[in-house]
C-alpha cells in the first residue's frame, strides 16, 4: 500500500481520536492544554482542550485563594504549554488531531455518498463569516473576568463549553447513557439549539463548525510562532482552482494569490489537501519550520482522482 | 449566387473522392516515415495503428461503437461529453492537403490550421454528420463558420457555441462560464437523449484522471529524455482516436518498454506556441535533424492535450459540472485569455528546466504571434536561450528553417 498523505492524515485523525476520546481509560493523559477540541466532558479522555483552561485563567475570580502560589504557576505553566504544542504543530491540530473535525468529517463524508451539494461553501458567505471566530474568541475572553469581579452570575463561569456542540457531541462516543443523561440534565438551554444548527450544518457544509471555532482563531492568534506554514510558488500556480474545491474550508485564497509566499490564511486547518490536489510540480508546499513536508506534484495529483 | 457557387452532385462527390485520396496519402506518407524510424518501439504500434485507421470520427465510431462529437480547442469539459455518451474527437487539424483545398475567398494570411480544419469540414463527410461545439476562442475559430458558409454554402455548421469569457481571473467570467458549461450539460442531454447525472460524471471524470495519471507519467519520462518530440506528439495526438481507456492503458503497457535514459543532457529545449497536428510533422523533424531534443512543450496538441486532474472530491451533480467548468476554463493556458500572465510566468517557471525555449508561431496565428514578443523578453532577461519559428504546412521553408535550427542548436552548446 503507497502511503499517501490522505492515507497518513486520516490514520492521524482515528489514533488521535482514540487517544484523546479514550486515552485516559488507559492511564494516558496529554494535560490541560491540548490545542483541539479533547473534549474534558468525554468520561476517560485522553487531555483536555485548553479553551477549558482559557476560561479557567480568566475566570480566576471564582476562586481567588487560588491566584497565589502553586495554582498561579500551574496556571502560567499551562499556557506554556498550550503555546509550546501550538507551536510545534500549529493547525496540524485542527487538520489531523481534533477528534470533533474527524466527527465533522463523517458527516461531509454522508453528504458526498448522497451526493448532497455542499451549501454555505460561496467565497461571499464563507468571507462574511471570517470574523465569527474571532467573535466568540473574543466572548470568551470577556465574559469569565466579568464572573471574577461580580458583573455576571457564577453560571456564565465557563460561557464557551456551555455553548459548545462539541460538550453535547463528544460524550456521546462514551457509550455511557447514565452519564450522558446527568451532562445534558446540566445543559444551558442554548446548547441544543446550537447543537441541532451544528448538526445540520456540519451535513451541509464540510468542517462546519471550523468556520465558528475559536481554537482555530486562538491558534491564528499565534501564528508567528508557529512552525508550519502553507507556501506557494506564484510563477507555477496555473489558476485552476483545484486547491478550493478540495479544501474543507472553501479557501479560494490561495488559488487567487499572485504575489505572497505565505497563503496559509486565517481559516486554513493545515489539513494538506489543496497540495495534493495541486497539478503543478512545486506550487504548493507544506513546511515546518523550513523543511518541506510535502510539496505539491503532478504525479501525485494525477494519482489522487483516479477512482470516482 | 449560391446556385453559380454550387457544383454538381456528381462533380462534387468526385471532388470529395479525390481529396480524402490526397488527404490519405499524406497521412500515409507521414505514418510510413514514423514506421521507419530505428527508434521505434513495439508499444508504439498500437499508436501508428490509430493513426493508419483514419483521422477522422467514423473510424473512431467503428472502433469504440460510441457516437463521435466534434471539437475543436481545449476548453470543452471532455469529460461532460464522455458523460453524455459521446466520444469527444478534437478535429485533426495538421493537414496541409485539406489545407490546399482551401484556394480562394480567405483572407491572405489565414492561419494554415483554420484552413486545415476548413478544408476537412467541406470535404470530409464524416465530420459533417457529427455533432460539433465549438468555443469562441481566438478570431480564427470565431469566424471559421462564416468563412465557412461563404465558400461552401452547404458546409457544416457548428451545433453548439460555447463563449468562452476571455477574463478568467474575474468573478463576471468565471460566473458567465460556468452557465455556459451548464448550458453545454442540457446541450449534451438533448443531443443524446439521455440525462447527465452525477455517477455518470464521477465515472468520466475518474477514466480522464486515468488517462491523465498515464498521460502525466509519459510526460515525466519524455523529460528525462526517453521519448523524442515526434513520438510524444504522435502519441498525444492520438488521444482522440480511441475510447481513453484503451488508450490509456496502451500508454501504462508502453511506459516500462521505454529506454531508460536516451540521448544526451545537453541541447534540451522546451517547445512553445501554436500547436503541432498529424500529419504535418515538419517542424519536430527538422528539429531532430538539427540536432536538438525537445523533452517539455506546452501545446494544446500535446503537453496541454486535456487539462485532467480535476479534483472531484465533491460529488453532488453541480459542485461536479462546476469543478469540470472550473478547472477548463481558470487553469487554462490557451494565450487567448486577457488576463494571462500565469501563462508567461509557468512557462518562465519551467523553462529553467531546459537550455533554450522555441517558439513556434503558424502564420496568422495571432495569438501566439503576439505573445512571442512579450515572452522572448521575459526569457532573455532569465538569460535563457530563445528561437522564433514561423512556418506553415509548406515545405518550401524547410531548408531555411534547418539553417535557423542549427545555428540555434551552435548557442546551446555554447550554454
Amino acid at each position: 500500500m503507497v502511503i499517501t498523505v490522505r492515507r497518513l492524515r486520516t490514520t492521524a485523525q482515528y489514533v488521535s481520536f482514540i487517544v484523546l476520546m479514550y486515552g485516559g481509560r488507559f492511564g494516558v493523559n496529554l494535560g490541560s492544554a491540548v490545542p483541539c477540541f479533547a473534549c474534558p466532558f468525554v468520561r476517560g479522555c485522553g487531555g483536555q482542550c485548553y479553551l477549558l483552561g482559557v476560561q479557567g485563567v480568566l475566570g480566576f475570580g471564582m476562586n481567588l485563594e487560588s491566584l497565589t502560589g502553586a495554582p498561579l504557576f500551574s496556571a502560567l505553566g499551562w499556557v506554556a504549554v498550550f503555546i509550546i504544542l501550538t507551536a510545534l504543530l500549529g493547525k496540524i491540530w485542527c487538520g489531523w488531531v481534533c477528534p470533533f473535525g474527524l466527527v465533522q468529517d463523517w458527516f461531509s463524508l454522508l453528504r458526498r455518498k448522497l451526493g448532497v451539494r455542499e451549501r454555505m461553501a460561496s467565497e461571499k458567505t464563507l468571507r462574511l463569516l471570517s470574523p465569527a471566530k474571532y467573535i466568540l474568541l473574543g466572548y470568551i475572553a470577556v465574559l469569565p473576568p466579568l464572573v471574577t469581579v461580580g458583573l455576571l452570575p457564577s453560571s456564565f463561569y465557563l460561557p464557551f463549553c456551555n455553548i459548545c456542540p462539541g460538550k453535547a457531541l463528544l460524550p456521546l462516543f462514551t457509550l455511557d447513557g447514565e452519564y450522558v443523561a446527568v451532562l445534558y440534565s446540566t445543559f444551558w438551554t442554548a446548547l441544543p439549539a446550537v447543537t441541532a444548527i451544528t448538526l445540520v450544518g456540519m451535513f451541509f457544509k464540510d468542517r462546519f463548525f471550523c468556520v465558528f471555532c475559536p481554537m482555530l482563531a486562538l491558534i491564528h492568534l499565534l501564528k508567528p510562532v508557529t512552525a508550519i506554514r502553507l507556501l506557494k510558488d506564484n510563477d507555477s500556480c496555473v489558476g485552476c482552482g483545484n486547491c478550493t474545491r478540495a479544501c474543507p474550508m472553501g479557501i479560494s485564497g490561495v488559488s487567487r494569490e499572485r504575489e505572497r509566499f505565505d497563503v496559509q490564511f486565517d481559516s486554513c486547518l493545515d489539513c494538506a489537501r489543496c497540495a495534493e490536489s495541486c497539478p503543478s510540480d512545486g506550487a504548493l508546499r507544506l513546511n515546518w519550520h523550513r523543511r518541506t513536508l510535502f510539496s505539491s506534484s503532478r504525479l501525485y495529483a494525477s494519482r489522487r482522482f483516479r477512482k470516482p | 449566387m449560391t446556385t453559380q457557387n454550387t457544383p454538381a452532385p456528381d462533380r462534387v462527390a468526385d471532388r470529395k473522392r479525390r481529396n480524402a485520396a490526397r488527404i490519405a496519402g499524406e497521412v500515409e506518407r507521414e505514418l510510413q516515415s514514423l514506421r521507419g524510424r530505428e527508434d521505434r518501439l513495439a508499444g508504439y504500434d498500437y499508436f501508428l495503428d490509430l493513426l493508419a485507421g483514419g483521422i477522422h470520427p467514423g473510424a473512431v465510431e467503428r472502433r469504440t461503437g460510441m457516437p463521435a462529437l466534434n471539437l475543436l480547442c481545449i476548453q470543452a469539459p471532455l469529460e461532460l461529453i464522455h458523460a453524455a455518451g459521446f466520444l469527444p474527437f478534437k478535429i485533426f487539424s495538421g493537414s496541409h492537403a485539406a489545407d490546399a483545398l482551401n484556394a480562394g475567398g480567405l483572407p491572405a494570411l489565414t492561419c494554415p490550421l483554420l484552413r486545415s480544419v476548413q478544408g476537412l469540414l467541406q470535404f470530409e463527410d464524416s465530420l459533417a454528420r457529427r455533432p460539433w461545439v465549438l468555443p469562441t476562442t481566438c478570431d480564427w475559430i470565431v469566424k471559421l463558420p462564416e468563412m465557412l458558409r461563404s465558400t461552401c454554402p452547404d458546409a457544416k455548421m457548428p451545433d453548439h457555441w460555447l463563449e468562452l469569457p476571455h477574463l478568467k481571473e474575474t468573478d463576471a467570467g468565471r460566473e458567465h462560464w460556468r452557465d455556459e458549461v451548464f448550458r453545454l450539460k442540457k446541450f449534451l442531454e438533448n443531443a443524446s437523449g439521455r440525462r447527465i447525472g452525477r455517477k455518470d460524471l464521477a465515472r468520466s471524470i475518474a477514466t480522464y484522471s486515468r488517462a491523465w495519471e498515464a498521460l502525466s507519467r509519459l510526460e515525466a519520462r519524455r523529460q528525462a529524455g526517453a521519448i523524442p518530440f515526434v513520438w510524444f506528439l504522435a502519441l498525444a495526438n492520438t488521444f482522440f482516436l480511441d475510447a481513453p481507456e484503451r488508450w490509456t492503458a496502451s500508454v501504462d503497457a508502453l511506459i516500462p518498454t521505454l529506454p531508460d535514459n536516451a540521448g544526451r543532457k545537453e541541447g534540451r529545449i522546451f517547445f512553445a506556441g501554436s500547436p503541432v497536428y498529424f500529419p504535418n510533422f515538419k517542424l519536430p523533424r527538422l528539429i531532430e535533424e538539427a540536432g536538438i531534443a525537445v523533452t517539455g512543450d506546452d501545446l494544446c496538441s500535446s503537453g496541454r492535450i486535456f487539462p485532467g486532474g480535476v479534483s472531484a472530491d465533491a460529488a453532488s451533480e453541480h459542485e461536479l459540472v462546476a469543478a469540470l467548468a472550473q478547472r477548463y476554463h481558470q487553469g487554462c493556458l490557451c494565450p487567448v485569455f486577457a488576463d494571462n500572465d500565469r501563462r508567461v510566468h509557468n512557462i518562465l517557471a519551467v523553462a529553467g528546466n531546459f537550455s533554450g525555449v522555441l517558439f513556434h508561431v503558424l502564420k496568422g496565428c495571432h495569438p501566439y504571434d503576439l505573445e512571442s514578443h512579450s515572452l522572448e523578453n521575459a526569457l532573455k532577461r532569465q538569460g535563457l536561450k530563445f528561437i522564433r519559428l514561423e512556418t506553415d504546412y509548406t515545405a518550401e521553408d524547410s531548408r531555411n528553417l534547418l539553417t535557423r535550427l542549427e545555428a540555434f542548436r551552435q548557442t546551446l552548446g555554447e550554454a
